[in-house]
């Protein structure tokens, strides 16, 4: 039985294979002799993408017989969220584009090859630059399709694991190896903390198994629904630590010291990954964890969250005002970000009817509206050079319209969208993410992010009036690629055009978390769900 | 059978070194100045939850947990590789273990 299971599964898997081995021919090519075929990897990374995304989709439009599965959260959770995945990486791919040839040992061990001398693989990262890129993509669409909690604790783990050294490596600056050594750290830390909820979940239920529709295995959902509304205090004590350690993953209250520190120190391409990808992979696991227990949730989780969402949107918009560099306000705006994200998973599905009620569509459609604007920031502020080190503050990017005023185009639609102004894409999430806490009734909640949203006006304002108002005493150089600004342009044509015409997508997120609302399993008590530790 | 000759041992003992060890970790995670010190306190954190695991599989009668103990214990391998490579870039660069040292990101 056991060998069909993991054959089937395996069948659903192709995207994901295709990426691994994308991610290891990267790693071999990159050390080629021949400068050709080494400078390659990027062209490996993003065809590994393509096919990927179009194997995704090719059983929906019927091109290929291939199996299509979802995990716990369900096949259409799990598409929307490997294909959102694929498509914001094409973007960061193009954002990523020249990292690691801007790196001053590759342009040191590549002059030498020009000159006859032998090429130096040791010095170049390039390859495994875009290994690790890859695996971190394919880590957060991984978790998307998880039924176990070794699934996703794996899963998780090959999203964050990579991201580490792309923060150390990513960068000739000690800011960018001491943001990898901090990010490192509280990474583990969080890992620990989420392996201990895990392992009490397992105690409490006797199974890792997330959600099954069959009888045996059982399954922790299964065992919940057994419960009949009681809450065992084991089960609720894994829950919370898993949450906790899940913070870090998406920058949320208790674990969101390093944001502002590594998003500062590592190379901005690697931060703006660092903004979305994790996140994605966090709250979806955080989405398949609660779903075990279903929403309403249980009132002390409730409210655990709910301190979560407005403690964390209150720091980051408090201490984003303080800040003059731009990569640091980012950082706090997507602490803030995260905030907003809980207030929907707080009102979680409701069960009235009408678009407004769906608190966890609101948070798919916003994860991929946030990423899509904070892509386009960041992408802008990596094509700017100040005396060939990244423009970061407030002082170098002053007067950046006059300069560059296309640049300076893209970081206003971003800018605005990040906001929440009216015609974007981020208006649209904001009033999805909103009304689902209205129709939730947690109204204290959503009075809390409006007012939060007004305050983080302030600091978007900043950066945009520095750009167009400032006066412009530093020379601010572009970089030699252009991907850069192709991705910061398709991210606002992307935020322009799901501003006007958005309907579809918030059809597919509310399409893609039916199957998460109703937790299908049988309700009657399970076979071997033991009987409550106190027994011992 | 094991299970036999171990009859006085019960779940609250290794739940209980679990936790010990989990919670060492932790203090010795948040007090520690020393890179390698700091790594290792979250490989103790990491043997409690092995400890954990173990114990549960051991009361629930499955095999489920010690699955999850060999995953854990790949990746807190992969860690401790990557964790090593990371310290020896830093302290190439500074020539001190110190944390303290890496205080230049703040604001």
């Amino acid at each position: 039985m056991t060998e069909s299971v993991i054959l089937e599964k395996l069948a659903t898997l192709w995207p994901e294979i295709i990426m691994i081995s994308g991610a290891c021919i990267c790693m071999v090519v990159g050390l080629s002799p021949k400068q050709a075929v080494r400078r390659s990897v990027v062209w490996i990374t993003g065809l590994a993408l393509a096919v990927a995304g179009l194997l995704l989709v090719a059983p929906h439009f019927g091109w290929w017989a291939g199996e299509t599965s979802g995990g716990a959260a369900g096949l259409a959770t799990a598409m929307f969220v490997r294909l959102s995945v694929i498509l914001l990486g094409l973007l960061l791919w193009l954002t990523s584009w020249g990292v690691p040839d801007l790196l001053p040992a590759t342009q040191v061990a590549e002059a030498a090859a020009a000159q006859g001398r032998p090429f130096n693989p040791s010095m170049v990262c390039r390859g495994e630059y875009f290994a690790f890129f890859l695996f971190s993509l394919t880590g957060a669409m991984l978790c998307a399709s998880a039924n176990d909690l070794v699934w996703l604790f794996l899963a998780l783990e090959l999203t964050s694991l990579p991201t580490y050294i792309m923060v150390a490596t990513g960068r000739n600056h000690m800011a960018a190896q001491e943001a990898g050594l901090k990010y490192f750290f509280l990474g583990a830390l969080s890992v620990a903390i989420f392996l201990y909820g895990f392992s009490l979940v397992y105690g409490a239920t006797g199974t890792t198994v997330i959600v099954s529709t069959q009888l045996q295995p059982v399954s922790i959902a299964g065992y919940v629904a057994g419960l009949q509304g009681e809450f065992p205090p084991l089960l609720a004590t894994g829950l919370l630590l898993s949450l906790v350690g899940l913070a870090f993953k998406i920058a949320a209250f208790p674990m969101h010291f390093y944001v502002a520190d590594v998003y500062q120190g590592a190379a901005t391409p690697v931060t703006a990954l660092l903004a979305f990808v994790p996140k994605m992979a966090g709250f979806v696991s955080i989405m398949l964890l609660l779903s075990v227990i279903g929403w309403p949730l249980p009132v002390p989780v409730m409210w655990v969250l709910w301190i979560m969402a407005a403690v964390t949107m209150t720091v980051g918009n408090v201490l984003g005002l303080l800040q003059n560099n731009v990569k640091r306000v980012l950082a706090y705006s997507s602490i803030a970000h995260s905030g907003y994200l809980l207030v929907g998973i707080v009102a979680g599905p409701t069960t009235s009817a009408g678009t407004l009620g769906q608190g966890l569509a609101a948070v798919l459609f916003y994860i991929v509206v946030y990423g899509l604007a904070t892509i386009g920031a960041f992408s802008v502020l990596g094509c700017l050079r100040v005396n060939g080190e990244e423009a970061q503050t407030y002082d170098e990017i002053s007067g950046l319209s006059r300069r560059y005023p296309g640049l300076a185009l893209l970081m206003l639609i971003s800018i605005l969208s990040l906001i929440g102004l009216p015609p974007l894409a981020g208006f649209v999430g904001k009033v999805y993410l909103f009304g689902s806490a209205i129709s939730g009734s947690f109204i204290g909640l959503m009075v809390v992010a409006a007012i939060n949203t007004a305050v983080s006006a302030v600091y978007y304002l900043r950066i945009i009036g520095a750009c167009y108002f400032g006066e412009s005493r530093i020379k601010i150089e572009l970089v030699a690629t252009r991907a850069g600004r192709l991705s910061a342009g398709l991210a606002a044509i992307a935020v322009l055009v799901l501003g006007f015409r958005g309907g579809w997508l918030v059809e597919a997120t509310r399409e893609a978390t039916r199957s998460v609302s109703v937790v299908d399993v049988d309700t009657q008590p399970q076979v071997a769900a033991p009987d409550h530790l106190s027994s011992e | 059978m094991v299970v036999s000759e171990l009859h006085s041992l019960v779940l609250s003992h290794f739940l209980f070194t679990g936790a010990v060890l989990f919670i060492f970790g932790l203090v010795g995670f948040l007090c520690r100045r020393n890179l390698i010190m700091m790594f290792l306190c979250t490989e103790m954190m990491f043997q409690g939850v092995v400890i954990t695991l173990v114990g549960f599989s051991r009361f629930h009668g499955n095999l489920t947990g010690q699955t999850f103990v060999i995953f854990v214990l790949t990746v807190a391998a992969a860690e401790a590789a990557l964790a090593l490579g990371l310290v020896v870039l830093l302290f190439r660069r500074k020539r001190t273990l110190d944390p303290e040292a890496w205080g230049e990101l703040q604001g």
